[in-house]
């Protein structure tokens, strides 16, 4: 077991001296690095929880980067991806961005431009990470709340007054300021502003 | 019979003689009596001394006629003298009576010789004649010395002699033969009177009556019979030839009489038979004979000039029972022999004899057939039952005697076939029938017949296998027979025709439902025949004419076939009768003519597409036998303008082809061998051909005889060139192919050595870094530094083992390479490397491994390839790298490489050979790429397999050295 909190990067290239390479050069600023030679050897290693980002070859023996990264997608990792490839055709790189990767560099590339790559996948990770963290602590309160609570949460990130909430609902005013009191307190939400920040943040879906 | 009676005529001459004399000496004395002058005395005298010897001579003469008359005649003379009893013989009486010449005769030794008998008669009678002197005519007997008793007739007649005594002159006559045949003749008559009596009772009995009937009176004399066989009482009247006539049957009166002239004059016994009615108006036969009575003798006074007889005798019978018992008997007689005759000719011809067997005796007696069937010819008399035995044949006998004696026991029937040994040994087959039968006597017979079916037997066995060869050759030939009769006009109604049984088997029809109505038939034919068929069956009953048409109909089941139909019209005296036919299948001999048509026509059209043309010719001579339209066609002539000369053809080869071409030919004509050549020509319409001549001499004929073949290769010469250019644009391409793939190779080339050099990039930075730490991690560097080392090796590695395939980048330099050396070298070089993998080698080259014609240092290349593969595959465990080379079935080098290591990725054995694919930490990627292309530039292949254990093989195939292609 690792130290938590060590950003580490993942290396996935069948090629032994460039993961060495990378490896090492990634080592020499002081992240963790971990290589793997296939992506399958790579999935059974996940999860993690620390910031994390993946230096992946285009060109792999079972699959190719880009469909890994899809793969990756449908499994619901979301470490971001920087490609490294020996070839350098524009459109594979067009795609590979497109389709979320953070960088995409081609052999032999200046190693500095690797490494702020890096900080940048891994920044993005941990910013994903911490995202994540938030909405799924926002989540947790909004479980607490009761389907009334909800019900009237919603209705109040929608705009409408207590009153017009209440024959809504078919609920008497005082019961809807309570609702309300108690939504606010288990969201945390400092505000109606907060509050609205916060469903949106939990995506949630508004009635009209 | 007539006896000359030659005493008689004896004293006739004698009484001549002395008549002619005494009148002669008359004369003469009464010449001289008258006184006459003494000259016509003289005269006279002389005349009659003239006369007396005249007479002297006759006498003379006459005495010998005498004497020879006398000796022939029998008959002596004598005279006796009465008064003396002198005796004068003649030389014939002497001998009658038996006494010497010189024997003096005298009346004592006549009547010595006279029999004693006959004694005491001819003495009165001599004493009688001494006295009255009257004539003797007396017969009597004399006795010989010897004891002959002979009778002699004595006839005398007393003279006076000239002194006036008693003389008699007389003839002895012997007549012994004729008292003889007097006795005899009385005898005879006697017999004759007694036959006679004899006869007529005879006739009386026999109702056979005779008649006389003289020609030339008519007179009719009849016996009594006679009288009685025509109704009439004996000698009621006397007949004549009229009355006989009358009572001749009408109708047979022509017929007889005319008969009978015709058989009178040719001299034939005419034997007639006729009816006559009696005065009662009985009507009876007769049979009448007739004999000449009197046969014609020349010179007989009898005879009338024409010859003919004038008597006729016969007789006749009464012959109406008898012939009318002839006539039942003889119809009888006829049927009996009719039958008897077609009982035979059936016998013979059905070869059934018949035979009777008398049980008591064991005898049989066989009818000429059964002799005949049993090989023996027909005798007379019977057999021993035994003898037969042994005659059936030895297999059968028991069964034939036990069978004969069960119908004795139980009085049946025998019946059994069996068989005979003829003695010549021919065995026939025979059945017999045998019935019991008690005879007039009371014995038991077995009558039987004995039938020869050995023919019928073997008849029948032929004409089975006839039968059977017949109906199997109809069936075979598919022919059948049918038959129509004439309707008229009414043809077209019904066919009412016949068809034989294979007919109705041809058109798939039952011959239960019977032939087919004229709709019928035409509803059997195919649809695009039944126009032309209704019309020739129409032609063919209204000009009754034949036909012979081949046509299809389709069966009942469907099935289409062919059939050949042919009739004839049948004409009987002028008569159009109908017609006949045969109908046969031939849906085989159609489709084989079809096929055999079209095969005609492939072939017609192959020989128009091959440009091939025959000939047959004397290259030395020039003359031209055969040539085939082709031919012409070839040097561009028209066939149809005829032959064409050879100098014409000769003439279109172009001249240089021409001088090379010519010594070939006169070298094959001259060693009489074949030639093949090749030249062009120049045709009439400007075009240049390739021609190919092949000739072959003919052995068996002159110098120069040569048939052959000649060919339009112009589209050959010209695909030749086209595949040369071809193969020169294949060359270039492969040259470029190449030049592309090293462009394709550059592009995994930079990928491949990218890998390294970018590898080496990061790891320097990465160094760099590591130095840049404080303290520098110099461990960290070192190895950084190490990994670059490596890095660039790899790079220049790819690069190097690229440099071999740069070079050798045109495929010139090929030479024969002995797959076996570099497997050899190859194991060598690599054992180390192999040893370092815990890896064994195991080659297994074959014997039939065939050499190749490579580049030597590409095959090592393909070689090191695979042989690194495998071994890479195996280096964390170890195995077994085994390199198995031989022939296959094309006789092309295959090698197979396997090793026991990781294998091959799932489903990726094609995939390994692109450029870029590794799985090896330091692979280049190229080598399999690399190694195709090497191996399929020779035209050869390379592939991966899984193997069964463990591990993947790799397999390449290279031509061999023989095939030696581009």
């Amino acid at each position: 077991m690792k130290p938590a909190g060590v950003p580490t990067v993942f290396i996935i290239d069948d090629d032994r001296g460039m993961r060495q390479a990378v490896q090492d050069l990634v080592e020499s600023v002081g992240l963790r690095a971990e290589s793997f030679a296939t992506g399958q050897e790579f999935l059974s290693r996940q999860p993690t929880s620390d910031p994390s980002c993946l230096v992946l070859d285009v060109r792999l023996p079972q699959m190719s980067g880009i469909d890994f990264q899809r793969r990756l997608t449908e499994i619901g990792v979301q470490m971001p991806i920087i490609f490294i490839t020996a070839h350098g055709d524009v459109p594979m790189s067009v795609k590979a961005l497109k389709s979320g990767a953070v960088e995409f560099l081609t052999k032999p590339f200046r190693d500095q431009d690797l490494l702020d790559a890096i900080q940048q996948a891994l920044q993005r990770d941990r910013a994903a990470r911490e995202q994540q963290a938030e909405v799924h602590g926002l989540h947790g309160r909004y479980q607490a709340l009761t389907a009334r609570e909800r019900e009237v949460m919603g209705l109040v990130v929608s705009g409408m007054l207590n009153k017009q909430i209440a024959s809504e609902i078919g609920a008497s005013e005082a019961t809807v300021k309570i609702h309300r009191g108690n939504v606010m307190q288990k969201m945390q939400a400092g505000s109606l502003i907060e509050l609205v920040r916060i469903a949106d943040k939990l995506k949630l879906v508004l009635p009209k | 019979m007539n006896i000359p009676r030659p005493s008689k005529i004896l004293l006739v001459i004698v009484g001549a003689i002395g008549i002619g004399l005494r009148s002669s000496w008359r004369q003469a004395r009464k010449q001289l009596g008258e006184g006459l002058p003494i000259l016509k005395a003289r005269v006279a005298l002389a005349k009659a001394n003239e006369d007396l010897k005249t007479a002297q001579t006759e006498l003379q003469r006459r005495w010998e006629y005498l004497a020879e008359a006398q000796r022939l005649s029998h008959s002596g003379t004598f005279g006796w003298k009465v008064s003396n009893g002198e005796l004068v013989w003649s030389d014939e009486t002497y001998k009658i009576l038996g006494f010497a010449r010189e024997t003096n005769p005298t009346i004592d030794l006549v009547f010595d010789r006279i029999h004693p008998e006959d004694r005491e008669r001819l003495q009165q009678l001599r004493d009688r004649a001494a006295q009255n002197g009257m004539d003797l005519d007396v017969e009597h007997r004399i006795l010989l010395p010897d004891g002959v008793i002979r009778y002699v007739h004595v006839v005398a007649h007393a003279g006076e002699d000239h002194s006036g005594d008693r003389e008699y002159i007389g003839i002895v006559s012997d007549i012994t033969e004729r008292k003889r045949a007097e006795e005899e003749r009385q005898a005879l008559s006697r017999d004759l009177k007694e036959s006679n009596a004899r006869l007529e009772e005879a006739q009386r009995v026999a109702h056979v009556g005779y008649w006389e009937w003289d020609l030339g009176t008519g007179e009719v004399i009849w016996s009594d019979e006679t009288y009685r066989i025509f109704g009439l009482k004996p000698q009621e009247h006397s007949m004549d030839l009229a009355m006989v006539r009358e009572m001749v049957h009408p109708e047979d009166r022509e017929a007889l009489y005319s008969g009978v002239d015709v058989e009178l004059e040719s001299g034939v016994h005419p034997v007639a038979e006729f009816r006559i009615v009696t005065p009662s108006g009985e009507v009876r036969t007769v049979h009448a004979i007739t004999s000449k009575l009197w046969s014609a003798i020349p010179g007989d006074p009898d005879k009338e000039a024409s010859g003919k007889a004038r008597k006729l005798f016969g007789t006749v019978q009464n012959v109406t029972e008898l012939k009318r018992a002839e006539k039942a008997h003889h119809a009888l007689s006829q049927d009996l022999r009719e039958s008897k005759a077609w009982l035979e000719e059936a016998q013979r011809v059905a070869h059934l004899g018949y035979w009777v067997w008398d049980l008591e005796t064991n005898q049989v007696i066989w009818s000429e057939e059964t002799y005949r069937i049993f090989g023996l010819s027909p005798q007379v008399g019977s057999m021993d039952i035994a003898i037969v035995g042994e005659m059936l044949h030895p297999d059968d006998r028991e069964a034939v005697f036990r069978t004969a004696e069960e119908a004795i026991r139980s009085g049946t029937r025998a019946d059994c076939e069996h068989r005979l040994v003829r003695p010549d040994g021919e065995v026939r087959v025979v059945h017999s029938l045998g019935d019991l039968k008690r005879n007039s006597e009371g014995l038991t017979q077995m009558f039987g017949t004995t039938q020869d079916i050995t023919d019928r037997k073997l008849a029948e066995q032929a004409l089975r296998r006839s039968q059977f060869y017949l109906s199997e050759g109809e069936r075979l030939a598919h022919m059948g027979s049918w038959a129509s009769r004439d309707l008229g006009i009414r043809w077209s109604e019904d066919l009412d025709i016949y068809w034989s049984d294979e007919v109705y088997k041809i058109y798939g029809l039952d011959p239960k439902n019977g032939a087919p109505s004229l709709h019928q038939y035409l509803a059997a034919i195919h649809p695009q025949d039944r126009a032309s068929m209704a019309e020739t069956i129409k032609m063919m009953h209204e000009q009754r004419c034949g036909c012979d048409v081949t046509k299809r109909i389709v069966r009942p089941d469907g099935e289409l076939r062919y059939v050949r139909c042919v009739g004839v019209p049948v004409v009987e005296d002028g008569v159009f009768q109908g017609f006949n036919g045969t109908t046969m299948d031939v849906t085989g001999q159609e489709l084989l003519t079809q096929e055999l048509r079209r095969e005609q026509a492939y072939l017609a059209e192959a020989q128009g597409l091959t440009h091939v043309g025959s000939w047959a010719c004397n290259l030395a001579t020039r003359e031209i036998f055969h040539s085939s339209d082709e031919n012409a066609r070839l040097y561009g002539f028209d066939p149809s303008q005829g032959p064409l000369p050879f100098e014409l053809f000769y003439a279109t080869i172009l001249s240089e082809d021409e001088r090379v071409i010519r010594p070939k030919l006169e070298n094959a004509i001259s060693t009489g061998t074949d030639y093949d050549v090749e030249f062009r020509i120049r045709r009439r319409d400007g075009a240049i051909r390739f021609l190919r001549g092949i000739g072959h001499h003919n052995p068996s004929q002159e110098v120069g005889e040569y048939f052959g073949i000649t060919m339009d290769i112009t589209d050959q010469k010209r695909a030749e060139e086209e595949r040369e250019r071809l193969r020169q644009l294949e060359a270039d391409l492969a040259h470029i192919n190449r030049v592309n793939m090293m462009g394709e190779l550059a592009t995994a080339l930079a990928h491949e050595i990218k890998q390294p050099i970018a590898a080496s990039v990061t790891s320097a930075n990465a160094l760099l870094r590591w130095l840049a730490h404080d303290p520098p991690d110099l461990e960290r560097a070192r190895a950084a530094a190490a990994r670059i080392e490596q890095d660039a090796n790899r790079a220049a590695d790819v690069i190097n083992s690229l440099r071999s395939f740069y070079r050798t980048g045109t495929p010139a330099e090929r030479q024969i390479v002995d797959v076996k050396e570099i497997i050899g070298e190859m194991t060598v070089l690599l054992r180390i490397e192999a040893d370092r993998h815990s890896v064994r080698i195991h080659p297994e080259v074959e014997a039939d491994t065939p050499k190749v014609l490579v580049n030597r240092v590409q095959l090592q290349q393909v070689f090191m390839n695979l042989m690194l593969n495998a071994i890479e595959a195996m280096k964390d465990t170890g195995g077994e790298l085994t390199i198995k080379s031989r022939a296959n079935q094309e006789s092309r080098l295959i090698v197979s490489i396997s090793d026991t290591g990781v294998g091959l990725p799932a489903g990726r054995s094609e995939q390994i050979f692109d450029p870029f694919h590794t799985t090896k930490p330091q692979g280049t990627g190229m080598g399999l790429t690399i190694t195709r292309s090497i191996v399929e530039s020779y035209g050869g292949r390379v592939w991966a397999t899984v193997n069964q254990g463990a591990g993947a093989s790799f397999h390449f195939t290279l031509p061999g050295e023989t095939e030696g292609q581009l």
